[in-house]
């Protein structure tokens, strides 16, 4: 372990971009605390396989990725939605859209869009991450994070625009014989 | 000379931009230099940074919102002392020579107490009650649980001398666990609390009667690096321990 890797405050300058990130891959608050406590209890293990104290940040995040990993791969229902342009499609503009909603639905959004560049889009906004740390985190190219995180911020903004096209359709009408029955 | 900047496409420069992230840190990265010159250039290129940026602002910000549950940080940090507690053992010489003068003390101490020497009496506890909590191996914890009341449950049932009462600091603190041992004979029972700081305080408690005629020690010591203050109430001893600073233990006790 490097001598001056102090556990503590690690903990306190990562834990809630840690838990942010848990709770987009589990969508449970309690399986997102477990995951970012069993993140640290393998940092407290395997410190000394970090060298870089500057690389701590990308060692968390790619240890909190790779134990949801293998927890997901031990079960079959994992939930996966697969995107549809036609049906996200939405006049609204993007910003418009998404100052209209709250986190969780930022939250269920990112889990519309495309697995292959999700992660990517997660780790940006929930980890603060720089493109560099990112690709050493997924360990993929440079150039393949700014490739997904292009399509995945298109594909973001065209969900939240059709669920905030989706929430004002929920305030429905009333039917005209109901109207001339009042 | 001065470079002449590079020829960039919008395209390209959205490309880059889309990864620059919205709180500015990205600013002195070269990667991003030509793209920015390009987008103070470009109306176009400009408007569709800034609703970019605009976008990257909000969503940060509504995720900013979500906060971790309370006690999540605790947990955490309980979590990593418990692991310190229960770490393997790996022969280490100097933990090998204190834990032979703790237990050459344990021995010592009873045989010397037989003169009615309370203060002598009441230094052998104190010494082997420290060596419990720093010799590195830890205290070897019987429970382990954040909840005060089950670690004086827990003490309670194995016939341990519960704390009369605590100060008012304690109520907002959590445990890391407790256990009951005998000391020369005596019932003597631990329980660790951590502190916000994320040190811990660890109280020992003991029945008075071992040292009858002793005068208490006033005020907090200090035995090598470590806090120590021992108050009477009820006609119990209560050993307060901790290494956190002066002024953290002195909010508590």
């Amino acid at each position: 372990m490097p001598r001056d890797l102090n556990l503590e405050s690690v903990v306190e300058r990562f834990y809630t971009a840690l838990f942010r990130f848990a709770l987009s891959l589990t969508r449970s608050d309690a399986e997102a605390a477990d995951l970012t406590q069993q993140t640290f209890f393998i940092l407290s293990q395997h410190a000394h396989q970090v060298r870089d104290t500057a690389k701590i940040k990308s060692w968390l995040f790619t240890t909190l990725r790779r134990e949801f990993l293998r927890t997901v791969r031990s079960q079959t229902n994992h939930p996966h939605v697969e995107f549809q342009p036609a049906l996200h499609d939405s006049p609204l503009t993007a910003v418009d859209a998404s100052r209209t909603i709250d986190a969780k639905t930022v939250l269920e959004a990112l889990t519309r869009i495309d697995p292959t560049y999700r992660t990517t889009v997660e780790l940006f906004y929930l980890s603060e991450l720089s493109y560099k740390e990112i690709a050493e985190t997924l360990e993929i190219p440079i150039g393949t994070v700014m490739s997904r995180l292009s399509r995945g911020k298109d594909q973001l903004k065209a969900v939240l625009a059709s669920m905030a096209a989706e929430n004002s359709r929920k305030i429905i009408p009333l039917r005209r014989d109901e109207e001339a029955a009042r | 000379m001065k470079k002449p900047p590079a020829e960039i496409t919008n395209e390209k420069a959205r490309f880059l931009l889309c990864t620059y992230r919205p709180n500015g840190v990205d600013a002195q990265d070269p990667i991003f230099r030509d793209a920015l010159n390009q987008a103070a250039q470009d109306p176009e290129l400009s408007a569709w940074f800034k609703e970019q940026r605009d976008f990257d602002s909000v969503i940060v910000d509504k995720l900013e919102e979500i906060a971790p549950p309370a006690g999540l940080k605790s947990a955490i940090l309980a979590g990593l002392e418990t692991q310190r507690v229960v770490r393997p053992y790996r022969f280490r010489p100097l933990l090998a020579i204190a834990a032979m003068l703790v237990l050459s003390g344990l021995v010592i101490y009873p045989m010397y107490i037989k003169d009615g020497n309370d203060r002598a009496a009441f230094s052998g506890f104190r010494e082997a009650s420290l060596a419990i909590v720093t010799s590195g191996m830890g205290p070897g914890l019987d429970i382990r649980t954040p909840d005060i009341r089950l670690t004086q449950d827990f003490i309670e049932e194995n016939q341990g001398p519960c704390a009369p009462e605590l100060p008012l600091g304690f109520r907002d603190l959590k445990t890391a666990g407790s256990k009951v041992f005998q000391w020369n004979g005596h019932p003597v029972s631990l329980t660790c609390f951590h502190l916000p700081s994320g040190e811990m305080i660890h109280l020992f408690v003991t029945d008075g009667k071992m040292f009858p005629n002793l005068n208490m020690p006033v005020g907090i010591v200090q035995i090598n690096g470590w806090y120590v203050k021992v108050q009477q109430i009820k006609g119990m001893v209560m050993m307060f321990v901790s290494r956190a600073t002066m002024k953290e233990i002195e909010q508590f006790i």
